[in-house]
């Protein structure tokens, strides 16, 4: 069915390519949204990356590569924004609040705390922790997606987590600001 | 502790939608980009047009001078060519006046 879609957006039926992107916009804009912790960047971004997504979707032969690329334009768009601006402005309570998943069971407040300590980390430590935690993505998946060491990957996820942990449990604040 | 972190971080990173509107508001965005692409490419159209209309100008300005700098040459020529013409027929006539003003008398002059 999606590899039917982008057939059809690669024939330049505008119906299939606007299913495309009501198929993939919540993972586009939730990269987007929790990369730059602003809504309306965020929005800006995704449309940008849907923008960019029709102008190069012929080159895209096969849903899982439609995938890939989406995962790979979106988070380097915002690390390059982020490293631009130098945005590293921690998520507010309210503006969390726009950020949590309606059907989530988990405590509220933990999952505001979290995506607030994830909004303060460095725009490369943050892309791959939200591929891993959000896309679901393997070390190996995510190397390939920021076209850095497998290793690189691995160091960040590690730090990232350790200093999530020590966080969470209010020992000190968080560090985790290593660049790849 | 791990599983429990990793547990609640794929909950609080549960895919967000970013509104039922998005999709309509790309869409937009997509349908108004070649207009204003070809609107960009008629208004680009106009600098070759210009460009060329402005050569045309500076040639036939500079063959207008060349035209007006021969015509005033020829002019200037044709003045100093005349006033050689006036000036040789003066000496000329000079030149009669003083070759008949120191001839001697012939012999019907001097009445013999």
């Amino acid at each position: 069915m999606p590899d039917e879609l982008l057939a059809a957006a690669r024939a330049g039926e505008s119906d299939g390519f606007a299913a495309l992107v009501r198929l993939h916009q919540a993972r586009v804009f939730s990269i987007a949204l929790r990369m730059l912790t602003d809504r309306a960047l965020a929005e800006d971004l995704a449309q940008e990356v849907f923008l960019q997504l029709h102008h190069s979707i012929r080159s895209l032969d096969s849903h899982q590569h439609l995938v890939f690329w989406l995962r790979q334009v979106t988070t380097r768009r915002a690390i390059d924004r982020l490293r631009r601006e130098h945005r590293s402005e921690t998520i507010s309570l309210d503006e969390s609040l726009g950020l949590v998943a309606a059907e989530s069971d988990a405590d509220p407040l933990l999952r505001q705390h979290l995506q607030s300590l994830i909004g303060k980390l460095a725009p490369m430590p943050r892309a791959i922790l939200l591929l891993r935690y959000q896309e679901d993505l393997d070390p190996l998946d995510i190397a390939q997606t920021l076209a850095v060491p497998v290793n690189t990957v691995k160091s960040h996820l590690k730090r990232s987590l350790a200093a999530l942990r020590t966080q969470l449990s209010g020992l000190a604040p968080i560090d985790e600001s290593g660049e790849a | 502790m791990n599983e429990d972190l990793d547990k609640q971080l794929r909950q609080a990173l549960r895919p967000v939608d970013p509104g039922e509107d998005f999709t309509a508001r790309v869409l937009a965005q997509i349908s108004a980009k070649p207009r204003s692409l070809r609107t960009h490419w008629r208004r680009a159209a106009w600098i070759p047009a210009a460009l060329a209309a402005s050569v045309l100008l500076v040639v036939a300005g500079v063959y207008e001078w060349q035209q007006r700098q021969k015509e005033a040459g020829l002019a200037a020529r044709a003045q100093v060519v005349e006033a050689l013409r006036v000036t040789s027929q003066k000496l000329d006539l000079a030149y009669r006046l003083i070759n008949t003003s120191s001839r001697p008398p012939s012999d019907r002059d001097s009445g013999a």
